[in-house]
């Protein structure tokens, strides 16, 4: 025993003394070092394969795109290009000139890059880009600085989809590639192909990555745009390097940000976090608009919801006002169309807003009496004989028939808390009219495969957090040739109509035609009701004041590279502390 | 986790021959078990637990804002702390933690209950068959066993969830019963093997008595209070294991559970900011499996005749 | 003879076993629904996109040849793919192996002998005020809900007072400076281990203890134990020297037998203090219907499990010469 005491002692003694050791390390280095927390592990530093945020975050300090959207506008300026492309109606082609950029090798980066990263897209069939790029029948290289697209026929999504999309270099893959192309399963062995020091052009270069602690991003010398002004910016970056560190969850993020062990948290919070941060005055928060779309969504394809008036009575007994002050506790809109708000250019605010401002027995009465002049009936009517709003109990359908029960689902608490109570409270909206509404949580893989697989559900509550400025998704959630497993439209939204006013709006190129088109899809939409839009959620922030300043707020939050470009180190506060 | 001495137990029960007993007097038992502090403290609180239980179907009467999973104060929108209409606060959306509580208890009585009845009953069961008819029925029970014990429970349910969508309560019950039957089956096919050398067995099957009869006739009552102790010790395993699932995010989102509670409290980032969110489902977790657990320990005690005091 | 013959029967016994839940596995991650594919919810990619990444993983094989695939591929020690990392399986277990073992391994060798030390003491002083408290708190411990145990800690010691840190296994601050000595990377992983292992071995402690404190009741009722005080030898000798040895036996079993229980804790607790090791990789894998990983992970598990119930077997064999089969 007396052994196991001293080999106590001494633990205890090695444990004091790493404790101070490792207090005196954290003094030392005062190098200009952004610390960033990222909520989960990146799934991967290949390009092709990255289709999570993570990823996508510290990839897109890697590589760059031709053009991307400015912050305070969202209009798209050059990036990678020198200046907007040239169209050509004729052969319906696109010229465009690169800057001059050099990766982060030190090599130039030219057209022959660029050719090559749409030649891997298309031979590969890449499943995130490949859509993409469909309609691009051939890129050709001019010069050493400018490429051609030429185009099957004229395509909207051109510019604002298959032009930012990133550019890779042919150096680093081309080896790659060869092998790929020989292997049985080309795309798997080009998705899976693992990429340890991605070369990329952006103000990033990646220096390490410990795999399930942090990854460690130093500043590209070679970035083309420091000291060059884009946009009004004069562009870094002016920091040296930046650690992303991983956590499981956000409670300890957050903490960490309490603590000063990172200086910013990547990741949208939840309001419940707000009151404590904001009495902290190390803590900045910053709210920004999200283009994010929230809605419920019908089966179409069978009954309760293939009825167009039940829809309508839907959208009248939904409170926005409600979900929006409760659920969201005011960090959100209310959302009437499928574009949100947020998208000013693309949103179409003419839709119908189904008795928005109206008190809970108006919506009542009004969804009683859509359904009435339908043809539903009821054994204790929600509206008696006097208009009082009662309880309604056993509604029938038009055709006599008791409607049966039917499911909400939800993505479960854990994942989205506002999407699982907004399906509790609809749910409870609809047992006033007598609707035997249940809502259900489900988990998120199995319910998307409920909903895009399967097809066997009633109503479902989903979102997209981060949709493209470009508004073709409209196009793609409700185009009839997507009504198929593992298609998007995914209520079964048939309409010759609005797939002819798609069509035409994919091909059509001028911007304001196009957005006449898409203003009568969502008047469509928002008529016939396969979705019924609900919120869309603000985006909040937080980062710790002192260390570093000059972030840019911009839609999607103020993680983005004009950040990164344009942070500087606030030696000012610094030395007054 | 839990049930990781009770475990071990059966391997020590497995090992030391138990002495000869016959079920004696129930009264006799009960007067040891009630002299024990351990066990009394542990009946005590769970009788606690119990009326809490019971108490769960009250608030909703009161008002339906106090339904624990669909009632929402109409002035409250965020979480606030203890007030006089709500005992111990409310949550991130105004629902009562109280009547969230009071719920908690009766889902993991539930759970706990009946997935450690279901284990009991397979385990009871296929120990006795496999020890009875031995051979090569034993073997196969006995290596089917061995494949269940070396998998980790809550990995497994975590598996199944993922696997099958959303698990609803009854599937998750069924599921961890399943999973931890090998622990009793192994104790009670070890004591059926030494009461089939005992006389009695051999006079019966003499008789002409069928198997079947033997075992529920013979053998059953001699093991079944062994069955009852490891009981316990799996009711508070079962609860656990619903309770760290739900933590997780696999649990039944339909159900308001002490796990659901904490993940809720977790996931809307209020864990270090709610302390009366945060305390009391995880006090309460901890209280219920020990208070179990104590009463386990107390029975192991009784039926053990080699610790009791007056052998000392 | 006897014994040899013995331990070669487990050892088949166990092979068997650990191809069944091989199986068992392969069928359960492809009878289930759900595929990785569904889980990409970016809308421009196409259903015909979809179903050429499936075609790609190899989804849309018939079963039987999907298994096969699978044995030859175990037998060549390839483990395929993960869905969600792109990298292979091996190399992501082999990154996430080492971080398990070391929380693992302390976690249990500490609270083994902590237990073993003080259920000695506590059955020393049986029915004594300080027996009624260690079991007491053994039993309190014991039955702490884990991960609500795991995040009071890490408010309280990380947060609140500040001694440790919040999550994790390394500071990056010390790990990216080039001159950064072993010595000093070494202290800062010792850093990040204390909270999670303490958790854990608070835990873990409560069950041994009470085990140990039953066990050595027992044995201090075996007859060479009263030989040994007819002797007169002194009772702490005895105590020490005689009866805990023997008695610290069912404790090791015990370790064995419960480890996949431990195994639950362990991965809780990775997943509460992001530590990067394989049951954390395995909660991750599962929600992200990452099948290679999930199931290999799992394998390995069920593995290390089997492997030491064997071990005990063995060890038994030797120690405790009444046990003959």
């Amino acid at each position: 025993m007396k052994n196991f005491l001293k080999i106590k002692h001494s633990t205890l003694i090695a444990i004091t003394i790493s404790i101070v050791f490792c207090l005196s390390c954290k003094g030392e280095n005062e190098t200009d070092i952004l610390k960033i927390g990222l909520a989960e592990e990146p799934r991967t530093l290949n390009v092709w394969l990255a289709s999570d945020a993570n990823s996508k975050k510290i990839l897109s300090q890697i590589y760059q795109p031709l053009y991307m959207s400015e912050p305070a506008t969202q209009k798209l300026i050059p990036w990678l290009a020198k200046e907007h492309p040239v169209y050509n109606p004729e052969t319906i082609s696109y010229t465009v000139t690169l800057r001059k950029a050099k990766w982060s090798d030190g090599t130039d980066l030219t057209s022959k890059d660029v050719v090559f990263t749409a030649n891997i897209i298309k031979d590969f069939r890449v499943p995130l880009f490949a859509s993409k790029w469909d309609f691009v029948k051939k890129v050709e290289i001019i010069d050493k600085q400018t490429v051609r697209f030429y185009l099957t026929k004229p395509m909207a999504i051109f510019l604002t989809r298959t032009l930012t999309g990133p550019v890779v270099q042919k150096k680093e893959w081309e080896k790659i590639v060869q092998i790929a192309k020989k292997k049985e399963k080309p795309l798997k062995t080009l998705l899976n192909h693992k990429i340890e020091k991605p070369v990329g052009s952006g103000p990033f270069v990646l220096k390490e990555w410990r795999k399930g602690s942090y990854l460690y991003l130093k500043k590209n010398t070679y970035f083309f745009g420091e000291g060059i002004i884009i946009s009004g910016f004069k562009l870094g970056p002016f920091l040296d390097a930046i650690i992303f560190k991983i956590f499981g969850t956000s409670d300890v993020a957050i903490l960490a940000l309490k603590k000063g062990t990172i200086d910013m948290f990547w990741k949208g919070i939840q309001p419940g976090y707000l009151a404590d941060l904001q009495q902290n005055s190390d803590i900045r928060i910053f709210f920004s608009e999200k283009s994010a779309l929230y809605f419920m969504g019908f089966n179409l394809r069978k009954p309760p919801f293939n009825d167009i008036n039940l829809r309508r009575a839907a959208a009248a007994v939904i409170d926005r006002n409600f979900i929006v002050s409760r659920i969201l506790q005011n960090y959100g809109t209310k959302l009437f169309s499928i574009v949100p708000l947020e998208n000013k250019f693309w949103c179409c605010q003419d839709v119908d807003h189904y008795c928005e401002s109206h008190p809970r027995d108006k919506r009542i009465l009004l969804a009683y009496k859509t359904l009435r002049n339908a043809g539903y009936t009821w054994k204790i009517s929600p509206v008696d004989l006097d208009g009082n709003i009662v309880e309604g109990k056993g509604i029938r359908t038009p055709n006599g028939k008791p409607m049966e029960r039917f499911t909400i689902l939800t993505p479960p608490a854990d994942y989205d808390p506002h999407r699982a109570m907004s399906g509790m409270i609809i749910q409870e909206w609809f047992r006033d009219l007598g609707i035997p509404a249940y809502s259900r949580p489900m988990s998120f893989g199995s319910l998307l495969q409920t909903v895009k697989t399967k097809h066997n559900f009633e109503a479902f509550i989903l979102g997209y957090g981060k949709l493209s400025l470009d508004p073709d998704y409209v196009r793609i959630f409700f185009h009839s040739k997507n009504d198929k497993p593992r298609g998007w439209n995914m209520s079964g939204y048939r309409n010759p109509c609005f797939d002819r006013l798609a069509d035409q709006s994919k091909t059509t190129i001028d911007p304001n035609q196009r957005k006449k088109l898409l203003f009568k899809m969502q008047k469509m939409i928002s008529r016939d009701l396969p979705y019924i839009p609900l919120y869309t959620p603000k985006l909040i922030e937080a980062v710790r004041k002192g260390k570093f300043t000059g972030w840019v707020e911009m839609q999607n939050g103020i993680g983005n590279i004009w950040s990164f470009c344009m942070l500087k180190p606030d030696h000012h506060t610094k030395k007054s502390f | 986790m839990v049930t990781n001495t009770s475990d071990s137990m059966a391997g020590a029960l497995d090992m030391l021959p138990k002495k000869r007993q016959k079920i004696s007097a129930f009264n006799e038992k009960w007067l040891i078990f009630k002299e024990n502090f351990i066990g009394r403290a542990g009946l005590i609180l769970l009788s606690l637990f119990a009326l809490m239980a019971l108490l769960s179907f009250i608030p909703p009467l009161i008002d339906p804002m106090y339904h624990p999973m669909t009632g929402v104060d109409p002035k409250i929108s965020c979480s606030v702390g203890p007030s006089i209409h709500h005992w111990l606060g409310t949550d991130f959306i105004g629902r009562d933690i109280l009547s969230q509580l009071l719920a908690g208890a009766k889902i993991a009585f539930m759970v706990g209950i009946s997935s450690a009845f279901i284990s009991i009953v397979l385990g009871t069961s296929i120990g006795m068959i496999a020890g009875y008819f031995g051979r090569y029925i034993d073997a196969i029970l006995m290596r089917l066993a061995d494949i269940i014990m070396v998998m980790p429970t809550l990995l497994v349910v975590l598996i199944f969830s993922s696997l099958f969508g959303q698990l609803n309560i009854w599937t998750i019950v069924l599921v961890i019963a399943l999973f931890r039957w090998p622990g009793v089956s192994r104790v009670i096919r070890a004591q059926t093997l030494t009461l089939k050398q005992r006389p009695f067995i051999e006079a019966a099957k003499l008789a002409g008595a069928s198997p079947i009869r033997i075992i529920l006739r013979h053998i059953m009552p001699n093991v079944l209070p062994l069955s009852l102790l490891y009981m316990t010790f799996r009711v508070s395993s079962a609860i656990i294991i619903e309770a760290a699932l739900a933590f997780l995010g696999f649990g039944d989102p339909s159900s308001v559970s002490w796990g659901m509670m904490l993940q809720w409290v977790w996931k809307t980032g209020h864990m270090f900011q709610a302390p009366y969110w945060l305390l009391p489902p995880g006090i309460c977790i901890s209280l219920i499996t020990l208070s179990f657990y104590m009463v386990g320990r107390a029975m192991d005690e009784v039926l053990d005749p080699r610790l009791r005091k007056e052998d000392d | 003879m006897e014994l040899r013959k013995y331990l070669f029967r487990r050892l088949i016994e166990i092979t068997i076993i650990f191809f069944v839940i091989m199986t068992i596995l392969f069928l359960l991650f492809r009878l289930a629904p759900g595929d990785p594919v569904s889980r990409m919810v970016d809308p421009s990619m196409t259903p015909e996109d979809a179903r050429h990444l499936i075609s790609q993983l190899g989804l849309d094989q018939p079963l039987y040849q999907q298994y096969i695939i699978y044995l030859r591929n175990f037998f060549s020690g390839d483990f395929g793919v993960s869905f969600h990392y792109g990298t292979s399986v091996m190399g992501i277990i082999w990154d996430r192996l080492p971080n398990t073992a070391i929380l693992f391994t302390t976690s249990i060798i500490l609270s083994a002998f902590v237990g073993i030390f003080l259920g000695k003491i506590a059955s020393w002083h049986k029915d004594k005020k300080i027996d009624t408290w260690l079991t007491l708190g053994a039993l309190i411990c014991h039955t702490l809900f884990l991960p609500w145990l795991a995040l009071i800690m890490i408010w309280f010691f990380a947060y609140k007072i500040g001694w440790f840190p919040l999550n994790g296994i390394l500071s990056p601050e010390i790990w990216i400076q080039t001159d950064a000595c072993f010595f000093s990377k070494l202290i800062d992983v010792l850093h990040h281990l204390i909270l999670p292992l303490a958790t854990l071995f608070l835990i873990h402690f409560g069950s041994y203890l009470l085990i140990m404190r039953s066990s050595m009741l027992d044995t201090l009722k075996e007859d060479y134990i009263t030989t040994a005080r007819a002797k007169g030898l002194k009772e702490k000798i005895i105590r020490n020297h005689h009866a805990a040895p023997n008695a610290a036996l069912p404790v090791v079993t015990s370790i064995a037998l419960s480890l996949a229980f431990s195994i639950n804790g362990g991965a809780l607790t990775e997943t509460v203090f992001s530590w990067p090791g394989i049951g954390r990789e395995l909660v991750f894998a599962v929600s992200n219907n990452d099948y290679p990983l999930a199931q290999a992970s799992f394998l390995l598990i069920a593995a290390v499990v089997l492997l030491s119930n064997f071990l005990v077997d063995i060890l038994y064999a030797y120690l405790d010469p009444r046990i003959r089969y």
